[in-house]
């Protein structure tokens, strides 16, 4: 479903459930049923705006009641203790929230090294600093908490329970509309790349710190506007309340088991885990209730590590099905009030997909690749494979510089990894760029494609100036590189994977010209036959043949490939030499991290050799590689 | 002097957060599991101290010999089921959360939420103290947490450093498929690791009773304190652990007295956001396990 | 492996079915409809402690009522349900009782925030809400909710009064004190004041000449005593006075005295009142407050059936594996809402929340613990309060003031 249906859904699944509330009474709809609602609606806005962040980009957070309370206070300082409208309170929640956000991104985003559990850790001091400083200023709290008074609001609002709904409704909106949005777009595309492989995503083109900043700050914004009617809601603000881990673990525990790469799992997790509460809370099972949830929790997470979301879609209309017969059937023979009735609607619907996923595995929608992997036999026999791409300014190369590196030194700590470096690359070359292990060959590919910067020294690609810019940048600058170790998008197809770097590109498309034009590049590396399947579907091989077609189809000036051919027999190498002629035809010029002898003849137009930082030796193959110096460099480490 | 005396408190206290904490570390830096069900066991070792030292007059130090094995076992049960469903990394801490609430409700269904604790007459260590001399005093129950800590992490760290086992930690936490080449068996490593930081959990839920009142919600605000040390002591960094509860207790200690109370907690996440920023490794990195 | 957890996972499912089956039976009984009163309580998380106090007091009070006759003619059933002190809970149990189960009569559940939820919504509906330990009378602005503990429309004023009236009797008055305060809500108020009103213990303590020595807040959460253990024994004070909750005291004291370090006077203002008592010969001499405790001179004062009471409550609290089994000031307070609840009921001669908080404003109503309660809407429905002192003597809380109220004197502390 396109982003603009889904917005439309949307709209109109709110627009019914506002009237079936506004006129509950006539319809005879319990009051209750809209208590409730008030509550899922708040937990669906909660876990959406956690899940923009940490669900789509990957960077789990445990601080959401950070934003909770930002905005709880907002409502609390404003509304509760200075007489200001409710409904200015509100935005007021969410531009703190955004603030708070914008705040933490800046600062958590900069280093790299603020990954997966140092990040969540990072996140999660933030809500104890501000409770503390909420503790301390008397102007907010002290400790002393502060009431919300009833607000007032229209007659044509029954009670404060609807206007709680309407409310929560709007925002609610507000989340899921925003999630469905960046899901089917570019930018979410970008969110779930970084999720997947930050660095590759980054190289590509994807400008992934920018991206990040827009989810932090999106979340931050919608949990403060929440925060601030879960104030009203409770009448009664203090520090424990909001500030507390029960609203970060709770919004995890709903995304996760929901599901996290789509919009809709934290819909579907919410919804889940309130009725459940709620029913456990119904029945007096307190001394069960936690055992339960905790059970479930561990259960879920076992069973459907992806969430209930990737389940419920294999097998859509059964789990419909089920719910609906189940509910109708629970709540016609009267036994069951209407809420257990639901509750039992939904645990059936996901147990049976469970269980059905279980019991009939389907094999992935991809065409299963048919081909024994990459023969080099038969590339010229496949029927009518797309044209390769031939980019427009195919000349006789005209021998200009399109990389020139000077005296660039890289310092790790105390290690000098390389040493007054200076190299030329000039269009149509193919360079292969050797040394033993440690000489800084993957060091000097990192400097070229962005992801690091020299300590001294420049670097200039095809006539801009790199050093200092950010890496997506530097792409599209045109270069290009492709990792040692694959590093494919796992959730996406190959297709889609390949469609990435011409969607981030130099220059741009829609999804579905990027489509296209990767089904081309696929060709290009013989590839097109597995369009359709998950790279882990892939051998290791064909891996590397992704990693190509991405990096092509940015369509770069300068192709960087980083030891591209490790891990592979003979007749795959045979096949991926192919495949590099091929890419070298298109006019792209290559700089080949390699050490295979053979390979190296076969395509290197000149040879560098790096040996401990150090450039040693430049020129023709044959010559490089007999020189004593080289020969040294490679075997003289051997002891005596 | 009472700066002086507010260091060595705190210190001690520390010595506290890192027994907490180094069963913790190193799970999750070897086996890759962030298994929130460590603060499940410690709370349950608490208890079942206080219940042998009220119900059966144990002395509260000797109840370590019999939850220790105990909990040795659960803990090692814990990590067979994670390894046998192949749980790691964010789901392992889903579902240990999972577990933990389910701990924390066994607790509540056997000893009441109310707050227990063990009875003056049964418990000498709670009041007790070590004089110094200059007016410097070590409290008797931190000062046991702090001796334990470092026999512990001492003992650990030895273990580690000489024996074949300890050495095939390292190597695992290292590369797992190299040091499976090398026959290391991570099943077998892993059970072992986990039941060792039951043991420890055991002791620390000892010394968190001798001194304070226990509740079933208590878990939960360990968690704070708790996975500063870990993160700041580098994960799977056994001296860092105790070293970073060293250090978390005295700047505690040091900014309530010389500020006040109320801001310590302020000032020691806002501390550990600035280590986190400045060096994410962890303040003490050796590098992988130590 | 997974199988069998599936399979797992379904059982619970099952079971948990079952379970509903069991308490969805349909009201239809035979005969007179039972007054159904509804609310929760915290018997899991935090607030528990003191929770399950709650729950026993009113379990006893029901089977009390039903064994008489009744309210009305017709039995109560009391629903009431775990909050699991999440105050977010409150408010939604709340509504769930009143407009799913449509429950007759609400009561309170604990703890101050929890109340103010509760409140809000009872104010929402037009109901009457009897409660139990709120004290923080400015905010508890309902027009019909009735506290069943009251310290008067300003606690922050009384309690220190009494408090320094009290020490004042002794032959040698507290002259240096030092203040710890708990920086949440009841226990702040008492130090602070609120708003614009600044009464509390410190402006108090000023006004009275003493000299204040130590001042200092803590959060809630701290885990770490020495150091505020170390500015008090440093600056070696009269009296303690420690405002805070649960352990607090406790954790205090013992901090000091591993300090080598024990107060002459300490004054706990809510704690949990059986742990202080386990600290054995280190809490002699502790004071509180309290609207009621067990001693024989005092319910010989209260009368009726006070004694039976009390007796009921040891043995109930007793089989529930309470720690302190003892009816005192929490469960006295749980009964006065309660009888206020019934009184209201009685008084207006049916189940008309309007008609029953106009009774309760004009006539009030009579209490076994606290005798006959007036509520005056000025005052936020805070009865002039009954409390007293407590004190911990012979390993028992006596109460010793105000005279008339006490069941033995105000010890000073042993010459040092």
């Amino acid at each position: 479903m396109t982003v603009r249906t889904g917005l439309i859904g949307l709209a109109g699944a709110a627009a019914v459930l506002a009237v079936l509330v506004q006129f509950n009474a006539a319809l005879g709809l319990p009051a209750y049923l809209i208590v409730l609602m008030v509550t899922i609606l708040f937990w669906i806005a909660q876990a959406t705006s956690w899940n923009l962040l940490s669900g789509f980009a990957g960077y789990f957070s445990f601080g959401q009641g950070a934003y909770v309370g930002v905005g709880a206070y907002s409502m609390a300082v404003l509304t509760g203790r200075n007489d200001v409208n409710f409904l200015i309170s509100i935005p007021v929640g969410g531009l703190l929230g955004g603030l708070l956000a914008l705040g933490v991104g800046a600062v958590a985003f900069r280093l790299r090294s603020l990954r997966g559990e140092i990040f969540a850790l990072l996140t999660l001091a933030v809500p104890f600093i501000l409770a503390a400083y909420a503790r301390i200023t008397h102007s907010i709290d002290g400790g002393q908490g502060t009431t919300i008074p009833l607000p007032g609001f229209p007659s044509w609002i029954a009670d404060f329970q609807h206007l709680l709904f309407f409310l929560e409704l709007a925002v609610a909106v507000v989340a899921v509309g925003v999630a469905l949005a960046v899901h089917g777009s570019r930018f979410g595309r970008g969110l779930a790349a970084v999720h997947d492989a930050e660095d590759a995503a980054e190289v590509l083109g994807v400008p992934t710190f920018r991206y990040k900043m827009l989810a932090i700050v999106l979340g931050g914004a919608i949990g403060g506007m929440s925060g601030a009617l879960y104030a009203l809601q409770t009448g009664f603000v203090t520090v424990e309340n909001v500030f507390g881990l029960t609203i970060p673990l709770f919004v995890i525990v709903m995304s996760v088991l929901g599901g996290r790469r789509h919009w809709l799992g934290p819909v579907i997790g919410a919804a889940l885990i309130v009725v459940l509460e709620d029913r456990l809370a119904a029945f007096g099972l307190e001394s069960w209730s936690s055992i339960i949830l905790g059970a479930l929790l561990a259960g879920l997470v076992v069973l459907a590590p992806e969430g209930l979301y990737q389940r419920l879609r294999t097998h859509p209309w059964i789990a419909l099905t089920t719910f609906a017969v189940v509910l109708v059937g629970l709540s016609i023979t009267g036994y069951w009030a209407e809420v257990d009735a639901i509750l039992y609607a939904m645990l059936s619907a996901a147990v049976v997909a469970i269980v059905l996923d279980r019991f009939h595995r389907k094999p992935p929608k991809a065409a299963p690749p048919k081909a024994a992997p990459s023969k080099a036999a038969a590339p010229g026999e496949e029927a009518e494979p797309p044209e390769p791409l031939i980019p427009a300014q195919i000349a006789e190369p005209d021998g200009r510089v399109l990389v020139s590196c000077r005296d660039v030194v890289r310092d790790f700590g105390g290690v000098r990894a390389l040493d007054k470096v200076s190299l030329e690359v000039s269009e149509g070359e193919i360079v292969g760029l050797v040394g033993p292990n440690g000489s800084g060959k993957t060091t000097l590919v990192n400097l070229l494609s962005g992801a690091l910067a020299p300590t001294a020294g420049t670097i200039a690609i095809g006539g801009q100036q790199i050093a200092g810019m950010a890496a997506h940048r530097v792409a599209h600058t045109g270069v290009a590189r492709t990792y040692q170790i694959p590093k494919p998008f796992a959730s996406m197809s190959v297709r889609d994977n390949v469609a990435m770097a011409v969607m981030f590109g130099r220059r741009g498309a829609s999804l579905a010209e990027a489509r296209h034009r990767a089904e081309q590049h696929l060709a290009t590396v013989h590839l097109a036959h597995l369009a359709d399947a998950p790279p882990s579907a892939l051998n290791l091989h064909q891996r590397q043949l992704l990693e190509m077609a991405r990096a092509i189809a940015a369509e770069p000036l300068v192709l960087l490939l980083d030891e591209a051919l490790a891990g592979l027999n003979p007749a795959e190498i045979d096949d991926a030499v192919a495949v590099i002629r091929r890419i070298h035809a298109t006019g792209v010029s290559i700089i080949l991290v390699e050490h295979l002898l053979r390979v190296l003849h076969h395509l290197a137009t000149r040879i560098v050799v790096l040996d401990r930082g150090r450039l040693i030796a430049e020129g023709e193959p044959s010559a490089v590689l007999s020189d004593p110096a080289v020969v040294t460099a490679y075997l003289g480490r051997q002891r005596a | 002097m009472i700066t002086v005396q507010a260091a060595l408190a705190g210190a001690l206290i520390g010595g506290l957060y890192a027994l907490m904490a180094a069963g913790l570390s190193v799970t999750w830096g070897v086996l890759r599991v962030i298994n929130l069900a460590h603060f499940g066991l410690i709370l349950v070792g608490a208890y079942l101290t206080y219940q042998l030292v009220s119900a059966w007059g144990f002395d509260p130090l000797v109840t370590v010999v019999v939850t220790a094995p105990l909990l040795f076992v659960a803990g090692a049960a814990l990590q067979w089921v994670y390894d046998r469903l192949n749980i790691v990394e964010f789901n392992s801490l889903l579902v240990s959360f999972g577990l933990l609430m389910i701990a924390i409700q066994v607790a509540t269904n056997v000893w009441t939420a109310d707050f227990r604790r063990m009875a003056a007459r049964d418990n000498a260590y709670a009041t007790g103290s070590v004089e110094l001399g200059g007016g410097l005093v070590l409290p008797t129950t931190t000062l046991l947490a702090f001796t334990f800590a470092v026999l512990i992490v001492g003992g650990g760290h030895v273990v580690l450093r000489t024996t074949f086992l300890g050495r095939g930690m390292r190597a695992f936490a290292q590369d797992r498929t190299v040091a499976a080449a090398f026959g290391i068996d991570h099943r077998r490593l892993g059970l072992v690791l986990g039941g060792v930081a039951g043991a420890s959990a055991a002791v620390a839920g000892m010394i968190f009773a001798l001194g304070n009142s226990l509740t079933p919600a208590t878990a939960y605000e360990w968690f704070g304190t708790v996975f500063a040390v870990v993160i700041l002591g580098g994960v799977g960094n056994l001296l860092g652990t105790l070293l970073a509860g060293v250090g978390v207790g005295v700047l505690s200690g040091l900014v309530s007295v010389i500020w006040s109370p109320s801001t310590e907690p302020f000032a020691l996440f806002l501390a550990i956001i600035l280590a986190l920023l400045l060096r994410p490794q962890g303040l003490f990195r050796r590098g992988g396990v130590a | 492996m997974r199988n069998r957890v599936v399979s797992l996972l379904a059982a619970v499912i099952l079971a948990a079915a079952g379970g509903a089956c069991s308490t969805k039976q349909n009201q239809g009984g035979t005969g007179q409809q039972p007054i159904v009163v509804g609310s929760t309580l915290s018997l899991t998380g935090a607030f528990a402690a003191t929770g399950i106090i709650h729950k026993i007091a009113g379990e006893q009070f029901v089977a009390r009522l039903n064994a008489g006759g009744g309210l009305l003619g017709r039995q109560v059933k009391w629903t009431v349900l775990d909050d699991q002190s999440d105050q977010a809970k409150v408010g939604q149990l709340y509504e769930q009782l009143i407009t799913q189960n449509k429950v007759d009569l609400i009561i309170g559940p604990y703890a101050t925030p929890n109340i103010l939820s509760a409140m809000a919504v009872a104010a929402r509906h037009n109901m009457v809400l009897p409660h139990h330990t709120a004290v923080l009378a400015p905010q508890l602005t309902y027009a019909c909710q009735f506290p069943g503990w009251s310290i008067g429309p300003t606690p922050n004023q009384f309690i220190p009064t009494m408090l320094f009236d009290a020490l004042a009797s002794l032959p040698k008055p507290p002259k240096r004190i030092a203040v710890l305060t708990s920086q949440s809500g009841s226990a702040a108020f008492v130090t602070d004041g609120f708003g614009a009103d600044k009464n509390g213990v410190l402006t108090i303590a000023a006004q009275r000449g003493l000299e204040v020595v130590v001042n200092q807040h803590y959060a809630p959460t701290i885990s770490d005593w020495s150091s505020i253990a170390l500015a008090v024994r440093k600056a070696a004070p009269d009296l303690v006075i420690s405002n805070g909750l649960g352990v607090d005291t406790v954790n205090a004291l013992t901090a000091m005295k591993q300090l080598g370090y024990k107060p002459p006077m300490t004054f706990s203002l809510f704690p949990a009142p059986g742990p202080l008592l386990g600290l054995g010969a280190d809490s002699a001499g502790v004071m509180s407050v309290s609207i009621f405790e067990p001693n024989p001179p005092i319910i010989a004062k209260v009368g009726g059936d006070a004694q039976a009471i009390v007796d009921d409550f040891k043995t109930r609290a007793t089989a529930a594996k309470v720690a302190f089994p003892v009816f005192e000031t929490q469960a006295a307070a749980s009964w006065n809402a309660w009888q206020i609840l019934t009184e209201a009921v009685k008084g207006a001669g049916k189940v008309d929340h309007k008609a029953m908080c106009d009774f309760l404003h004009s006539s009030g109503a009579n209490t076994t613990f606290s005798g006959h309660l007036t509520f005056d809407p000025k005052a936020n429905n805070f009865w002039p309060t009954t409390l007293g002192l407590k004190q911990i003597q012979n390993g028992e809380w006596v109460m010793v003031w105000p005279a008339d109220r006490a069941a033995a004197q105000l010890q000073a502390p042993a010459a040092s």
